[in-house]
């Protein structure tokens, strides 16, 4: 067994005796303790989401039990895993980044990025030697007390990743972060992203677990800002182990004339419940969105998207697909909110759905919440079954089923293929999807 | 595989009680001395059954009032049509044993 699994059943659970536990053996400063302390009491004060509430209801969270785990040791020294690296191959990066149960092991970054005063680190290290950049944005963007989740990560993230970009400066070559969970492990971690104005950068970040069907609990959280002008192209490849429980809060704050392109994709975890938010906060900010999901089993995974128009001429795009097989399920809530004055904005979501099995599921709730007047704002939906004809046509042209199946959902991820930007994650995910299709019954 | 649940005494007439089976929430409930055991998910919108509300044989998702079997997880009515899963059981000296179907 990994000495981090060991050494940590000592350590007490995530009771008030194990949060104050976490604390005394870190070496965060006052500020933070103080603003840890403060958040716990909002966690300890709260229940666990409603499932009455809309964005629980089809969450079952029964299954969950948080007493299962235990806050990680940082005084240990965590050795690399043999979790799977995907997003590294043949790429030349700028900085890389890995992490075992939430705790930064290794960090590097070229020197040339240092001297022109990017900063791409540990986020305790961050919080220590940058300290008045990282306090003035560090949950500045997600509300510590949205849910018991969100609260309990504000409280103990035990690492993450701290990146930022002075202004006008280009980071050329992608940043990578790959996260990894023991058998049985946690991640706590929350990744920082500060871009000044002008500047552009792309962070390539995944996660997987050393065990296939491995179990664990990850509560996370992502928060990236952008400053006028600035450009960020981010990447998340949620690969965690079969059997683990995932939720996250992950936020995106676009200022004026900026972009971002955020791919996601989501492959792993037993469940999972993500927040994703990107709020257009000054005029010509846009973002484009695009998401994958791919299940098996009994997995069960849900995306609560909103994109947010705070001010007048920007634009959204999210693109959602899912390939569901075997009994798995997926939710995906959409909401395109515009607020008052946020006019010419140009808003678009749109989620479809392939099922491969008869006894998938796939929930599709776009919406949309309009308070302003000149606006252009369109959604869309689709869920079907894999067409037998296309897969009989295939055969008769000498194809076997499973290769008849597989090229027809590389057909439909297509459209986000082509809306990647970035090679080498347009060829891991094309491998991770090949890897998981199945005959079709 | 058969699952230990409980112990028959445990069970009450016509009151489904919920339990954890191998990472599922299964409906066991004890009808004219039998046990009877249903998956714990209206096939509807996936909510829970368990806390709807119990007339004879059949228990009332509290979502959207769709209606199932406890004995054989039959839809009885809308807005559910498909079945939900039912499981086996066996008593074996006062203990019941569930094991999981697909």
């Amino acid at each position: 067994m990994n000495a981090a699994l060991i050494a940590s059943e000592s350590l007490g659970k995530f009771s008030r005796e194990g949060f104050d536990a976490f604390v005394a053996r870190r070496i965060d400063p006052i500020w933070l303790t103080e603003k840890r302390r403060s958040v716990w009491e909002t966690f300890d004060a709260m229940d666990w989401p409603n499932p009455r509430d809309e964005n629980w209801m089809r969450s079952d969270l029964r299954g969950f039990k948080l007493d299962k785990f235990t806050p990680v040791d940082e005084t240990l020294t965590l050795e690399p895993t043999a979790a799977p690296v995907r997003l590294r191959d043949g790429v030349d990066m700028g900085g890389d980044i890995s992490s075992v149960n939430g705790l930064v092991i290794s960090q590097s970054l070229d020197p040339e990025l240092a001297a022109k005063g990017v900063v791409f680190c540990s986020l305790s290290k961050a919080c220590r030697d940058h300290a008045e950049l990282v306090k003035k944005h560090l949950h500045s963007l997600i509300d510590s007390a949205a849910d018991r989740f969100a609260a309990l990560e504000a409280a103990m993230w035990s690492d993450g990743v701290f990146l930022y970009v002075p202004r006008n400066v280009v980071v050329e070559k992608p940043l990578h972060l790959h996260s990894a969970m023991v058998d049985g492990g946690i991640d706590l971690a929350h990744t920082l992203v500060v871009l000044e104005e002008g500047a552009q950068a792309t962070v390539l970040t995944e996660c997987s677990s050393e065990v296939e069907q491995g179990s664990g609990f990850h509560c996370g959280g992502v928060e990236l800002i952008l400053g006028a002008r600035s450009n960020l192209r981010f990447v998340s490849l949620q690969d965690w182990g079969q059997k683990v429980w995932a939720f996250a809060h992950q936020k995106a704050s676009v200022g004026q004339d900026a972009t971002i392109q955020w791919t996601v994709a989501a492959m792993g975890s037993r469940f999972a419940q993500v927040d994703q938010q990107v709020e257009l906060v000054a005029p010509g900010a846009s973002s484009y969105v695009n998401g994958v999901m791919f299940t098996r089993d009994r997995q069960h995974l849900t995306y609560n998207t909103i994109q947010r128009h705070c001010s007048q001429h920007c634009t959204s795009d999210f693109l959602y697909k899912s390939v569901l097989q075997d009994r798995s399920r997926t939710v995906w809530r959409g909401m395109i909110k515009v607020d008052e004055g946020a006019d010419k904005t140009d808003g678009y979501q749109r989620n479809d759905n392939l099922m491969l099995s008869d006894h998938a599921r796939a929930d599709s709730i776009p919406g949309l919440e309009i308070k302003a007047d000149d606006v252009r704002c369109t959604h869309g939906s689709t869920s079907g079954r894999v067409d037998e004809e296309l897969i009989f046509y295939a055969q008769t042209r000498g194809f076997t089923r499973h290769e008849a199946v597989l090229m027809i959902v590389t057909g439909f991820f297509q459209q986000i293929f082509d809306r990647i930007t970035i090679e080498s994650v347009r060829e891991a995910l094309g491998a991770a999807i090949a890897r998981q299709v199945r005959q079709v019954d | 595989m058969y699952h230990s649940v409980c112990n028959l005494s445990d069970l009450k007439p016509n009151v489904p009680v919920t339990f954890e089976v191998d990472d599922r929430f299964v409906l066991v409930t004890l009808i004219d001395g039998e046990v009877y055991c249903i998956d714990d998910v209206c096939t509807h919108d996936g909510g829970t059954l368990g806390e709807g509300e119990v007339d004879g044989n059949c228990i009332a998702c509290p979502r959207h009032g769709a209606k199932f079997d406890l004995r054989s997880g039959d839809a009885l009515c809308m807005p559910a049509t498909e079945p939900t899963c039912s499981h086996d059981v066996k008593v074996d000296s006062g203990t019941v044993l569930v094991q999981l179907r697909d």
